[in-house]
């Protein structure tokens, strides 16, 4: 029980005290999921939406293949990224490999198929006359489309805090693509790990119980968002 | 008789292999309240989907007033801003009342003051006055129709169509859409409407269609105005 409340008591001490290397751990871990959720939803949220709303051949095999992609390990993620971007892969030349922007790279890809299987289902479930309504009133296909996604706002924004809250917690493909360099790539998961693996319980406890808090933050702002809209 | 607003020639559509619809020849005027009827599966609002032009035919060619329609594209959009559908339950975007009516007037670039005098208008030719602000979803059965007729008249179509008007309305309502419709034929619109609801419709119908198994019944006759 000392364990947890410790942690705790030195959780509240690191959100308190402002200590400057937790809060740049705090900052770029931030920054690399929300950047990573973004690009992700770039391509997720327009795919989505065309296999939701569109008859195809193929469509139940698509469907299938995203809920699949679920279950996705972040390690894997992590070695086919880490392969691509390596010096030898295909994208090395980059020079990504180790930096946050490779973290973004990995965290998306783990994102896309989530938020990708959440926005179909969204769409799916959506009364079908959304679309036609738009068209009967003048809308362009395009405008018609974007209706179908303001409806389905509510459950596109929770898909986007799922891919948020999947992306922030990972730490498989973080480490092996970023690296847990100190002040560069440490993100609140890689640091938690090596706090583990030195036996200092309490410091992961207390990163841990930071990094509910900024997910806290982050789903409340999303929460708000959802009230304005309403 | 009045100038043929619609005027549709061979046109076929087809639901995977079975024809919904064949019509030879069919021509809809403006300033007419043309009532659609026939049984259940006869074709009647896949015609209405067809007119909304926003389910091509498969088959023959579509005018409207006087110009030969595309089936897809970018001045097809063009061409159905002159035209509106009410479904028979219509459905209205998870928004307030105004927006609700406003919708259409955004899309077309409206500016907000005009957007926001139409709707007002709108609303009060519907028995609506002052209902702008309140949650479209959360009305009653009745009052969502008549919002979706404001959002149809805010646009002032050159041709109005309506899927099944009178089913399942209040009598307040029933009331407010049949006086609402014969107004329109003064204004030049046409009007074609499907309904079950014979009484009603026959009041107003100035023009009936038969339909049966997708083709035209020869009865199809004009009636004095209503």
């Amino acid at each position: 029980m000392d364990f947890f409340l410790g942690g705790l008591t030195r959780g509240l001490g690191l959100l308190v005290n402002l200590d400057p290397e937790v809060y740049g751990i705090a900052w770029l871990s931030l920054r690399v999921s929300l950047s990573a959720v973004i690009l992700a939803a770039l391509a997720a949220v327009p795919l989505g939406l065309v296999i939701g709303q569109k008859e195809f051949v193929g469509k139940r095999f698509l469907v299938v293949l995203f809920n699949t992609l679920l279950a996705l390990p972040t390690v894997v993620v992590g070695l086919v990224v880490y392969g691509l971007l390596s010096y030898h892969g295909p994208l090395g030349g980059l020079g990504l490999l180790y930096t946050p922007g490779a973290m973004v790279v990995a965290q998306a890809v783990l994102a896309f198929p989530l938020i990708t299987a959440l926005v179909i289902a969204a769409v799916i479930t959506l009364d079908n006359r959304v679309g036609p309504t738009a068209l009967t009133l003048g809308a362009t296909p395009l405008q018609a489309a974007w209706a179908v996604l303001k409806e389905a706002r509510f459950a596109v924004l929770a898909a986007l805090a799922a891919g948020f809250g999947r992306v922030i917690t990972e730490v498989g493909a973080a480490i092996m693509v970023g690296g847990n360099i100190r002040h560069y790539t440490r993100t609140f998961t890689t640091a938690i790990a090596l706090e583990t693996s030195k036996g200092e319980f309490a410091q992961g406890m207390a990163l841990g119980f930071f990094l509910l808090v900024v997910a806290l933050a982050v789903n409340l702002a999303s929460h708000q968002l959802q009230a304005r809209w309403k | 008789m009045s100038q043929a607003l619609f005027s549709l020639r061979g046109v076929v559509k087809r639901f995977e292999q079975r024809e919904a619809l064949n019509l030879e020849r069919l021509d809809l005027e403006a300033g007419v309240i043309t009532v659609v009827e026939g049984p259940n599966g006869a074709g009647k609002t896949t015609l209405l989907s067809l007119l909304a032009l926003i389910s091509p035919p498969d088959r023959g060619r579509l005018f409207f007033d006087g110009h030969e329609l595309p089936r897809s594209g970018s001045q097809l959009t063009a061409w159905r801003r002159q035209i509106t559908l009410v479904a028979q339950q219509a459905y209205l975007f998870e928004t307030s009342v105004d927006k609700n009516v406003a919708y259409g007037l955004r899309l077309r670039g409206m500016d907000r003051a005009t957007r926001e005098e139409r709707v007002a208008q709108a609303l009060e030719q519907v028995g609506l006055a002052g209902f702008g602000p309140r949650r479209a979803r959360r009305l009653s059965g009745g009052e969502m129709q008549r919002v979706a007729l404001a959002r149809a008249l805010v646009l002032r179509p050159r041709a109005l169509l309506l899927d099944e008007p009178f089913a399942n309305l209040d009598p307040a309502s029933a009331q407010v859409f049949e006086r609402v419709l014969g107004e329109l034929p003064g204004q030049g619109c046409a009007v074609v409407l499907v309904s079950h609801a014979l009484e009603q419709a026959h009041r107003l119908a100035q023009r009936v269609v038969y339909l049966r198994e997708g083709r035209l019944v020869p009865e199809d006759g004009h009636r004095p105005g209503a």
